[in-house]
């Protein structure tokens, strides 16, 4: 029973995870709030519900397709965000909040209010010697979540374009001092934000209904799982996720599932009020703006 | 928000507001008269009274909303106050059968409470946090709703909310259950009463307080202005009228479900029609909602029935980027003296 809860903490947890990462990283680089990130993952994952259930292309071929046209579209936010005049921060928000509602209507008009599932196949996955059952979904979630951060953390710690990307994250005057092309690395990062979201609508599409108000929700986690770690802190962000995930499942078992907003909410409120610069940093001059 | 205010140049253009009360009252007294008289002159369909007396009520809560944004503090959750307004009426009037006026009432102090939890809770918050937490301070109210099932009826919602009771002031018949012209001068009546508020809040003793604390929290303090009261008195007044609207919606309409009152597109209309009217003009949200409201309902609804709230975030977008000031700027004859665009203070 307890096993089982934990699994599925795992696995929601690592998914949450890769849904906050593309979001830290922008909002690390950038220091634009991207209100339209949930949307933009629903989005993704009807892209993938009509290649797969309308083209009949299989579960594995949406990735690339949908993380090539979701990086363009990112490509495309980045160029309109530079538009936006200072306070920056709070134009940024306002601005992705219309985004998110164009997005939402556009979806609605074209997908309709219908809930849809991306097609689930395969067995689930018993262990004889535990007393659990992982599911094929949960196997993705975890598999694909894991790499995709772990691919992330190995470009920002490996190579020279994560150092550069680093350098901004932590200082972006002196990154700019140093010869660093600042403008470069934001649209860097609104790209890998960008396949990070491709990745995670199909996933999204598999684990819970796709419908066009559901991208609300994954913004709140990943802007609770941003504040909780601190940006550009890829360690936190996944310690983040497995413990959002791992609340979220646990009300769920306790008092039932239709409280899990109300419990994200709470956090986050609590979040922004008592740590507002991260839980997991240990630095005290990053303030959210 | 400490970042922001070290890049702030001083501006010269800031001059306007109290002194200039004229730039703001006139067009305000010419919109009023318009939205007065049009229905006896133009005698018109049944549409367009319910299309205009609902631009008049998102113009009312779009100035509610603006009470808040003046003091420099941008919601995304007034749906919260709207909602709180809605049940709190529907279920006064569903348990306790009050009179719709008496149970719109409760419903307003309802919501007034959550925001006096707000500025208890919040009262640290700035800029995107201040905002962040609003957005997520709708979801509690709205979870706890959606299943307290023995009492507000989860998300069956409530329904048959009593109509609004018909008044008879010395012979004339005010039918505000029935008539839509009836609805319409009572539309028009709250947008007035908000208006005052509105009006009150960027002219006038308090507006100027409101406003030095928009621009310099710490030299506003510094001159005496109390800070913490000023934002205080805006934010409760704004979740008491949002609440009320929200009353007066649930008995306009008969039934609400909280999907329905606490929808995101409500907490998004203030902002959209605000800043698309003009953030710092008196008449600026309205004329965003006039102008808007009956775009979207009787053009954009015809040729995309569904997704048709595709517009009010289009206008966000473009408004933002190419019209910062609002459509009121256009109209004023004076350019110099609408004020540059800032949201935070």
């Amino acid at each position: 029973m307890w096993l089982q809860l934990l699994v599925n903490a795992f696995s929601l947890g690592s998914f949450y995870a890769l849904i906050a990462l593309g979001f830290a990283l922008i909002f690390g680089v950038t220091h634009a709030f991207n209100l339209a990130h949930g949307e933009l993952i629903i989005l993704s994952g009807y892209l993938a519900y009509s290649l797969n259930v309308g083209l009949g292309v299989p579960f594995w071929g949406v990735f690339p397709p949908c993380m090539l046209v979701l990086m363009a579209l990112m490509a495309a936010l980045h160029g309109l965000l530079r538009l936006v005049k200072e306070p920056f921060e709070l134009n940024s928000l306002v601005l992705t909040f219309g985004l998110a509602l164009v997005l939402q209507n556009l979806m609605l008009w074209g997908f309709g209010a219908d809930y849809k599932l991306l097609a689930a196949g395969g067995s689930a996955f018993n262990p004889s010697w535990l007393p659990v059952t992982v599911t094929r979904t949960q196997l993705v979630l975890i598999v694909l979540s894991l790499v995709g951060t772990a691919a992330v953390y190995l470009l920002l710690t490996r190579t020279y374009l994560g150092k550069a990307l680093r350098a901004t994250i932590q200082q972006r005057e002196a990154a700019r001092l140093a010869g660093i092309q600042v403008q470069r690395m934001s649209l860097a990062a609104f790209g890998m934000g960008g396949l990070l979201i491709g990745l995670a609508g199909p996933l999204f599409g598999r684990n819970a209904y796709l419908h066009p108000a559901g991208g609300t929700e994954a913004t709140l986690i990943a802007i609770i799982i941003t504040i909780f770690a601190g940006v550009g802190k890829i360690r936190g962000i996944l310690i983040g996720g497995w413990l959002l995930g791992l609340v979220e499942s646990f009300t769920a078992w306790l008092v039932g599932g239709s409280w899990r907003e109300l419990v994200s909410a709470v956090i986050l409120i609590v979040l922004l009020l008592k740590w507002p610069q991260g839980v997991l940093t240990g630095n005290r001059t990053r303030t959210l703006p | 928000m400490a970042a922001g205010r070290a890049d702030r140049k001083p501006n010269a253009n800031a001059a306007v507001s109290s002194g200039t009360r004229s730039i703001d009252l006139l067009p305000s007294a010419g919109v009023l008269l318009l939205l007065l008289g049009w229905p006896p002159v133009a005698a018109p369909a049944d549409i367009y009274l319910r299309v205009f007396g609902l631009a008049c009520f998102y113009g009312a809560l779009a100035l509610a909303w603006n009470l808040v944004a003046l003091t420099g503090l941008l919601s995304l959750g007034h749906a919260a106050f709207f909602g709180m307004g809605a049940y709190g009426a529907a279920l006064a009037d569903h348990y306790w059968q009050l009179p719709p006026f008496a149970a719109i009432g409760i419903g307003a102090i309802l919501g007034a409470a959550y925001g006096g939890l707000w500025m208890a809770t919040f009262r640290r918050l700035r800029g995107a946090a201040f905002a962040l937490a609003t957005l997520a301070s709708v979801e509690i109210p709205k979870v706890i709703i959606d299943n307290w099932d023995a009492f507000t009826f989860g998300s069956l919602g409530v329904v048959g909310i009593s109509r609004l009771p018909t008044l008879d002031l010395g012979g004339r018949v005010l039918d505000f259950g029935t008539s839509l012209t009836a609805q319409y001068y009572l539309l028009l009546l709250f947008l007035v009463v908000v208006g005052g508020f509105h009006f009150a809040a960027l002219h006038s003793r308090w507006g100027w307080a409101i406003r030095a604390v928009r621009e310099d929290e710490t030299a506003a303090a510094a001159l005496g202005v109390n800070v913490p009261a000023v934002r205080a008195q805006a934010l409760l007044l704004s979740a008491l009228l949002t609440a009320l609207g929200g009353g007066l919606y649930a008995h306009l309409m008969g039934l609400i479900e909280p999907p329905l009152v606490f929808s995101l597109h409500l907490s998004a209309l203030p902002l959209v029609l605000t800043i698309f009217g003009g953030r710092y003009r008196a008449f600026g949200p309205v004329l965003g909602a006039l102008v808007l409201y009956p775009a979207d309902q009787l053009l954009f609804h015809r040729w995309l029935p569904s997704g048709h709230a595709l517009l009010y975030g289009l206008v966000i977008v473009i408004a933002l980027l190419f019209c910062p000031r609002g459509i009121a700027a256009w109209l004023s004859w004076n350019r110099r003296s609408a004020w540059k665009s800032k949201t935070s203070g």
